[in-house]
């Protein structure tokens, strides 16, 4: 018996196997509308693949995904993303060559004005409008991150910290329904971190929910209100992350205890 | 010696335009196609079949019509951007890196065997003649001026080229094409339909490399085999390369430093007796040398891609997180 | 019949030839990832440096073997001169590419510089065609083949059981992951280079005693069709690569029997098309991805 909280994502039986190993494997779980949900698991637990099956990376052997009432599996990542799904990657994957104002701005996609003709022909005072309010949004949002300073620096050249943060920056100007960050914490200090948590809770509270993968236990602490915990392939618990802490099955996985997170002291 | 000139700078705009085009493919779409030079001949050879009309036997080809020149061009632009559709349509789906490029070159190989080994088509090796200073007629412009006429027409062809490609560069789709070149699984990310992009990108470069072949008919008034070779393209890429890929300033840099001082400077070399070829020999190797130490030392060419600068200026805001 | 086991018998000769190239390109990929577009030269290297030698000393023998070095030397030049410096500073495998194109554009003239551009002879009495089995074969046909056979079942015996080959195939998977391991990962990429240009050298010699004609550019229209079969037998795997090669060498053979041989090329990249779009990966992996798998 429940009392049917919304649901952003709902997986069911999601496989994906390779020659003989088996990824993902009849793996189900749901993610509750507007709030955070973790997904974590040791190594090698298949949750990089499922995100990979779940944004249209991968193509699943078998099962659904459905998302704000549609079905996803064997669609196209840039379909999935066009229907509100936007995910990051493990390493940051900016648009080197781009400045980070343009990373921003291309955040957005535009049917309207990105096709060909549109781009050449297209001046009408609508579509000049649009462009400066979209800069202006852009630049808003360069500033909430701190990133203003850059804004004209190619991505590229820029550090990992500060590129992790472009991604958040491209993140909220895409404001997509559901977000789903893959290890946003690799490679990351914890002063950095805590603006990510900061940045996560921004999204919740504009109406985003969210999915965070992530190694780093402390960090699920600090930002989730539901944890799904996978293992070979498949969902071993799910539920509160302080309730996970006993749970046998979950200790199994990781051999041993899962330790806490510090609010750092700055 | 003004006759010369003439040729030099008509071959360059000619040459200019070519490369603009490949850098819509290569420079902002990213993708190394080698098939590109097949676009040029196939925009000179329909030109030509357009055009000249029906000539007697033995000479074999398709068509033969005598359209008016500017029509003949608008659809050899149009038959090359057929090909492109049919080569991108296989090569681009699933294909990236040097798959793509390998299936490309193939693909141009069997471009270049079927215009020289079959016959009906082109009239094989020994190609098409014929098309003598088109628009004369009806511009009434005399034989001996109609060189200056065309160098006046393919550049302004040229200009045209790269003020439209201009406006394509600075626009949402322009950008969106580069997004492509510099991280695919992002744009797609983002809601990019990879795919889609670069088929477009790749017909709007295969369109202009068929104009460029249009002019080049018209240009040699003639066309076959020996006129063209499928590694020809490396020149072309040398050229977007050395100047700048993705920059269109740049490209036309490299076209003046690649195509014309570098073969024209070897066409002043003297002949070394006994050995005709080796002066002709030279310019591809300069040519592949330069390739390789722009490659190595400095791949983003002597005109870098501009970076956009936000035009409102501002010192740091206060606030945000910190 | 007769007449397709004799085409059948030539389509061994011409894939004997190919098997070698494809297997000395796929050496030179399966060790540094790249595809080396300028593999085609290190044949004619091969095929001028045999010809230089014959007319010297008269020895087909001595042309084999000045053949193979060149190619060996030729191949070494290429990796240190231009691929282990790209390498080293982690540039992506396509610009590389990309740079052995223009390499192949350099040889390419630089030998028409040396040789000149026109067609030589290259004029090794094959001796009378004779019956073997069902094939109708000349004394020089049945070298090739026997040597590529040897020269193959070499190959194996070093890749598989030999402590070079065993690093070779440490290099080829993950070169990272070897040299940390302790192997000297660049001296083995240079060592299969060599290796790899010896083989292509050599059968530059023999494909210029079957043709009987060559120019600077034969390497490179050969190689077009070593490609096909390398990469239909997938990038980087030498047994299929073989396989593909025969498969490749016999059709062709087959083709050119119905058809005039001028169109070659465009059937070898037509299977090659083909190929690409059925198995990306080569005929022999296994695919079901998406393009970004």
């Amino acid at each position: 018996m429940t009392t049917e909280a919304p649901v952003a994502l709902d997986v069911r039986g999601l496989s994906k196997h390779f020659g003989g190993l088996r990824a993902v494997d009849d793996c189900s779980f749901t993610a509750p509308k507007g709030k955070v949900t973790g997904l974590i698991g040791p190594n090698g637990a298949g949750k990089s693949t499922a995100i990979d099956l779940i944004s249209g990376f991968k193509l699943p052997d078998a099962g659904t995904v459905v998302f704000d009432g549609k079905a996803l599996q064997g669609l196209p990542p840039h379909r999935i993303s066009r229907l509100g799904l936007i995910r990051t990657f493990q390493t940051p994957r900016e648009w080197r060559g781009l400045t980070v104002l343009e990373n921003v701005v291309l955040a957005r996609w535009d049917e309207g004005r990105e096709t060909f003709w549109r781009g050449v022909i297209g001046l009408r005072k609508a579509q000049r409008e649009a462009t400066a309010a979209e800069l202006t949004r852009a630049r808003e949002i360069l500033d909430e991150f701190g990133l203003s300073e850059l804004r004209n620096e190619r991505a590229g050249n820029l550090s990992g910290g500060q590129k992790r943060l472009v991604e958040f920056a491209r993140m909220r100007m895409a404001q997509p329904q559901l977000v789903i960050l893959d290890e946003p914490m690799g490679g990351v200090n914890p002063v950095l971190g805590e603006r990510m948590a900061l940045a996560i809770e921004g999204f919740i509270a504009t109406g985003t929910s969210v999915i965070v993968v992530e190694h780093n236990l402390p960090f699920i602490e600090r930002v989730t209100h539901h944890v799904v915990v996978m293992s070979q392939g498949s969902v071993i618990a799910t539920g509160p992350f302080e309730s996970l802490r006993s749970n046998q099955a979950v200790i199994d996985a990781y051999l041993g205890e899962m330790p806490t997170y510090e609010q750092p002291s700055a | 010696m003004k006759q010369y000139l003439v040729s030099v700078l008509t071959e360059g705009a000619i040459f200019g335009i070519m490369a603009l085009g490949l850098n819509v493919i290569w420079g902002w779409s990213g993708d190394f196609d080698l098939a590109y030079y097949g676009y040029v001949a196939l925009g000179a050879y329909m030109t030509l079949v357009l055009t000249i009309g029906r000539h007697p036997a033995p000479e074999r080809y398709i068509l033969g019509l005598e359209l008016p020149y500017l029509v003949a061009v608008v659809l050899a632009v149009a038959s090359a951007m057929v090909l492109a559709l049919v080569i991108g349509l296989i090569a681009l789906r699933h294909l990236r890196g040097i798959y793509f490029s390998i299936v490309t070159l193939g693909a141009v190989y069997v471009l270049y065997v079927m215009a020289g080994q079959f016959v009906p088509l082109f009239n094989g090796y020994q190609g098409l003649s014929g098309l003598v200073n088109p628009m004369a007629d009806a511009l009434g412009i005399d034989f001996n001026s109609y060189q200056y006429f065309f160098l006046g027409f393919a550049i302004a062809v040229f200009l045209l080229v790269y003020l439209f490609l201009s406006r394509v560069s600075n626009s949402r789709f322009g950008l969106a094409l580069r997004t492509l070149r510099e991280d695919e699984r992002a744009a797609a990310a983002f809601g990019r339909d990879i795919y889609r992009l670069k088929l477009k990108a790749y017909l709007l470069g295969a369109g202009i490399g068929g104009l460029a072949g249009a002019l080049f008919a018209a240009y040699l008034s003639a066309f076959n085999t020996s006129a063209w070779a499928p590694l020809e393209t490396i020149v072309l890429y040398a050229a977007v390369l050395v100047g700048g890929r993705g920059n269109i300033r740049g490209v036309v840099l490299g076209v003046l430093i690649v195509i014309v001082l570098i073969e024209e400077s070897t066409r002043f070399l003297p002949d070394i007796p006994g050995h005709p070829a080796i002066v002709l020999a030279l310019r591809p190797i300069v040519i592949g040398a330069a390739l390789i130490l722009f490659l190595r030392f400095r791949p983003q060419g002597l005109l870098p891609e501009r970076r956009y600068v936000d035009p409102i200026q501002r010192t740091a805001a206060p606030g945000g997180t910190t | 019949m007769h007449q397709a086991l004799l085409t059948l018998g030539f389509g061994l000769v011409t894939a004997a030839i190919l098997s070698l190239s494809a297997v000395a390109f796929t050496l030179e990929y399966a060790v540094t990832n790249v595809a080396n577009l300028s593999h085609g030269e290190i044949l004619t290297v091969g095929a001028y440096a045999a010809l230089v030698v014959h007319a010297r000393t008269g020895s087909a023998l001595a042309a084999a073997l000045a053949a193979a070095v060149a190619g060996g030397l030729m191949a070494l030049a290429m990796y240190a001169g231009v691929v282990d410096r790209f390498i080293r500073r982690g540039t992506p495998t396509l610009v590389i590419f990309i740079a052995t194109l223009g390499l192949s554009f350099v040889i390419q003239n630089v030998l028409v510089i040396i040789f000149g551009a026109a067609n030589v002879a290259y004029t090794i009495s094959p001796g009378a065609p004779r019956q073997v089995g069902p094939f109708l074969w000349t004394a020089v046909d049945i070298e090739i083949i026997v040597s590529a056979l040897a020269i193959t079942a070499a190959l194996y015996l070093v890749i598989s059981h030999t402590t070079f080959g065993k690093a070779l195939r440490a290099v080829s998977q993950n070169r990272e992951l070897a040299r940390v391991s302790g192997i000297n990962a660049n001296f083995v990429a240079s060592a299969t280079w060599f290796l790899a240009g010896l083989v292509a050298g050599y059968a530059g010699f023999i494909l210029a005693e079957s043709i009987g004609t060559f120019n600077p550019s034969f390497g490179f229209s050969f190689f077009l069709i070593t490609l096909t079969a390398a990469v239909a037998g997938g990038l980087g795997r030498a047994f299929s690569t073989m396989v593909g090669a025969v498969i490749v060498g016999i059709a062709l053979e087959f083709f050119g029997g119905f058809v005039s041989a001028g169109y070659n090329l465009a059937f070898a990249f037509a299977i090659l098309a083909l190929v690409i779009l059925i198995r990306p990966r080569g005929l022999f992996v296994n695919a079901r991805r998406s393009v970004f798998e």
